[in-house]
């Protein structure tokens, strides 16, 4: 049965008064920093919509999103051809799974792809980075009339925890080069992410210069005692308990200071993660998924190997061999694993044309994604390319499948739908037809 | 050296004979003036460069044998046999001739990414991305040597590369190069660090826009004397998406670890391969990237660049045919022969016609 909820954007000012605007402006004004600043809080409802309890939500699903942005290849991944002129130089090696070979770059991941779904046949036809991101971003080919919520976004809605101090979502997008915000679409922007872009850190959520501990407690001490007058004299208005959940989340954000401090995190762990820049964001998103957030995403820029292709793989897929190996142990050591779904993805893969540049460009007609953790089956590998990689011959699935996919494996009805203004619009596109093989 | 200079300005494209994919590699057989080249396919293509009748615009190349199970990286020439080095981490040396595999040793533990004859030693150098320069008897194929130094990564904590990698022409020294610009030079007889120094310039680490990196010196070679030694590669890039900086080449006084040329272009490519013609006095440089391909010369006398043209395709390699004088270059597509003389004037037909 398809389950319905109601959530759109209110038109700005809607429900808020100019009173409120002043107090939120005074208390949260510039509490972040960057593209966040552009939004409303993250995880702050001024809409007045409370998300309810719900199995899942107990459940403590988590998902975290590894987008290997710019296109990483699948011929130097998870699909090699060695051999084939198409094939390039590195060798394929035995995985874990019977029959299964990886490229050579990805010693680690071989070992451990008893843990790990692959899906080899994407087709998602669209070659042009942005077009590409937001449709697999999304999972819905661009409507004028509506804008689709990012995956992740609709995630964090649906993973939500109510009593939670901490974001429903993190995008940790350091490089500036094809980064995303992850657009919140028709709902409403309290569930758009804490992005963290310039750094690991949540800019300006240090007390202001001059603002002591005690005198910001009795700053809030007051705020809560108007608050809770205001709530009196105006009982069932469900704009107070948005006003103090969005305090509530600040406040927690404050003092969350030390769980995006990776000094915190004991020196093995750094090291074992590897320095490199997506090691230790990965280890960051370990961090805050055990933390309670729900939902993160760890963008790792920039795959786009126009020349120099098999350098530029020599460089990127061993480390994130590595990163991804430990991240997989390490969420499962804790516990979490079985409870956090891990989605490797891309706009789209590469060429199987090696280009006079030894690159490889755009491709998105045949090219792989890979799964883990929560709802998945290890070890299944869906669908298969022909011998050159040129095409998929068995098990096609495009950019809806993988969003309907990701939502069954998160247990959330992918045909669960949002009523906007008219039109019942569901989690997945209609069609879209989740990748079963892949689901546990 | 040339008994006749080249003159750089009158480079023009004679032929071109065409192989599958990419070559990597090249050496020349002085005697006849064939050139092999190999690459991607594993195999050992050649063109008769140096032919009685006129070369005629395009042809393939011939394809010989193939004794590699992966890419072909770089080719040497020793006394009528050619050693291969390649990704499959061997080297293979094979009689020219007939193709007739002599001996194969397993060379590094990584893809095996050039060789060089050490003149007057009887010996190979060969690097590897087990980042070791390793020297070996060039007849029989026995280990010598190996050196180490260059770090297993770069400052970021990525895989670092040797690219680079040249002889002397006394056969006293070894020069090698890696992806962050860092530059050994090895003793020939004792096989003990000499030098060392850092080209920064030649490697781009980008932490703000797309993290991570490109470059590395990719071209090495030592001058006649000895005394200078050129790097080719790419100068700072602007997106290491791609080889999108100018093209440059350095040279250096390495004794003295000091550089004393730089040039440049704004030619937007890599140098894969360099060396000194006309007797030291002129520096080429060949390669590819987002301006197209290119061949690039720079005067070392006026030190100044002098001539630069555009090749058919992207180079990976050339050897350079004293006899001839001609450029004998590998890269995407095959061979290309370059010749460095006055086109031949037209027929009245010919002329007509363009």
């Amino acid at each position: 049965m398809k389950s319905q909820h109601n959530e759109h954007k209110q038109p700005s000012g809607t429900c808020i008064t100019h009173e409120h605007r002043f107090h939120r402006r005074a208390f949260v004004g510039g509490m972040l920093t960057g593209g966040a600043a552009s939004l409303t809080l993250p995880g702050v409802s001024f809409a007045g919509e409370v998300p309810a309890a719900s199995s899942l939500k107990q459940q403590q699903k988590r998902v975290l999103f590894l987008w290997l942005a710019g296109g990483s290849s699948q011929f130097e991944m998870w699909d090699p051809k060695p051999g084939r002129e198409t094939g390039g130089p590195f060798r394929d090696i035995g995985t874990a799974v019977s029959g299964y070979r990886v490229c050579e770059l990805m010693p680690k991941l071989a070992t451990r792809m008893n843990k790990i779904a692959v899906v080899r046949s994407l087709n998602t036809k669209i070659s042009e980075h942005f077009q590409a991101a937001d449709l697999v971003s999304t999972g819905w080919p661009k409507e004028p009339a509506l804008e689709h919520p990012e995956i992740g976004v609709v995630l964090a809605k649906e993973l939500a925890l109510q009593d939670s101090l901490l974001p429903d979502y993190v995008s940790l997008f350091t490089t500036s080069e094809g980064r995303r915000r992850p657009s919140p679409g028709f709902l409403s922007r309290r569930h758009a992410p804490l992005l963290l872009e310039g750094s690991l850190q949540p800019s300006n959520i240090e007390l202001p210069a001059g603002l002591s501990a005690e005198a910001h407690a009795r700053r809030e001490a007051l705020r809560s005692s108007l608050s809770q007058q205001f709530a009196q004299q105006r009982a069932g208005n469900d704009l107070i308990s948005g006003y103090n959940e969005a305090y509530a989340r600040v406040r927690g954000l404050m003092r969350s200071d030390e769980l995006f401090n990776l000094e915190n995190e004991p020196t093995k762990n750094r090291d074992r993660y590897g320095r490199t820049p997506f090691g230790q964001h990965c280890l960051l998103a370990r961090r805050l998924l055990e933390a309670g957030v729900p939902v993160v995403k760890v963008a790792r820029g920039f795959w786009d190997s126009h020349h120099d292709n098999f350098e530029s793989h020599r460089e990127l897929v061993p480390d994130f061999d590595n990163v991804l190996s430990v991240l997989l142990d390490d969420l499962d050591e804790r516990g979490l694993l079985a409870s956090t779904l891990v989605i490797v993805l891309s706009e789209f893969g590469r060429t199987p044309k090696i280009n006079q540049d030894v690159g490889r460009d755009h491709y998105a007609d045949a090219w792989s994604c890979a799964f883990a953790g929560c709802g998945i089956r290890g070890g299944a590998i869906h669908g298969k390319t022909n011998e050159d990689g040129t095409a998929v011959v068995e098990g096609e699935a495009n950019a809806a499948d993988v969003a309907a996919t990701i939502y069954q494996a998160a247990g959330i009805d992918p045909l669960k739908h949002y009523q906007v203004g008219q039109r019942p619009v569901p989690l997945a596109k209609e069609d879209a037809q989740p990748i079963r093989a892949v689901l546990s | 050296m040339n008994a006749k200079p080249i003159d750089p300005k009158l480079a023009r494209l004679i032929h071109t004979a065409e192989a599958p994919g990419i070559l990597y590699g090249s050496c020349l057989d002085p005697a006849t003036g064939h050139v092999y080249g190999g690459g991607i396919d594993g195999h050992i293509y050649r063109l008769p460069a140096r032919p009685t009748e006129p070369l005629p615009e395009k042809a393939p190349a011939e394809k010989l044998w193939r004794n590699h199970e992966n890419y072909i990286a770089s080719l040497a020439w020793i006394d009528g046999v050619i050693v291969s080095a390649s990704y499959d981490h061997r080297l293979i040396w094979t009689r020219a001739e007939n193709g007739q595999k002599q001996r194969e040793v397993h060379a590094h533990e990584g893809w095996v990414r050039k060789v060089v004859v050490v003149p007057h030693w009887n010996r190979l150098a060969t690097i590897g991305d087990d980042m070791l320069m390793k020297v070996w008897d060039a007849k029989t194929g026995e280990a010598i040597h190996s050196c180490a130094g260059h770090l297993r990564l770069t400052p970021e904590g990525f895989l670092n590369t040797v690219y680079g990698l040249a002889a002397s022409s006394d056969g006293k020294y070894v020069a090698t190069a890696d992806r962050t610009g860092v530059v050994f030079v090895w003793d020939a007889e004792t096989w003990q660090q000499v030098a060392t120094f850092r080209a920064e310039t030649f490697y781009t680490y980008d932490a703000e826009k797309r993290a991570r990196s490109i470059g590395g010196i990719r071209g090495l070679a030592f001058s006649p004397d000895g005394t200078r030694l050129a790097l080719g590669g790419i100068g700072p890039v602007s997106n290491v998406d791609g080889f999108v900086g100018p093209c440059r080449v350095e040279v250096w006084d390495w004794q003295n670890t000091k550089r004393t040329f730089v040039g440049s272009d704004k030619h937007q490519a890599i140098l894969n391969h360099i060396a000194f013609v006309n007797g030291g006095e002129l520096l080429v440089g060949a390669g590819g990237g987002d301006g197209g391909p290119i061949i690039g010369c720079w005067d070392m006398k006026t030190e100044s660049p002098v001539a630069k043209a555009k090749p058919k395709s992207h180079i990976q390699h050339f050897a350079f045919d004293d006899a001839a004088q001609q450029l004998l270059a590998v890269g995407h597509a095959g061979f290309q022969v370059w010749a460095f003389t006055p086109a031949p004037a037209k027929s009245s037909e010919e002329a007509k016609k363009s």
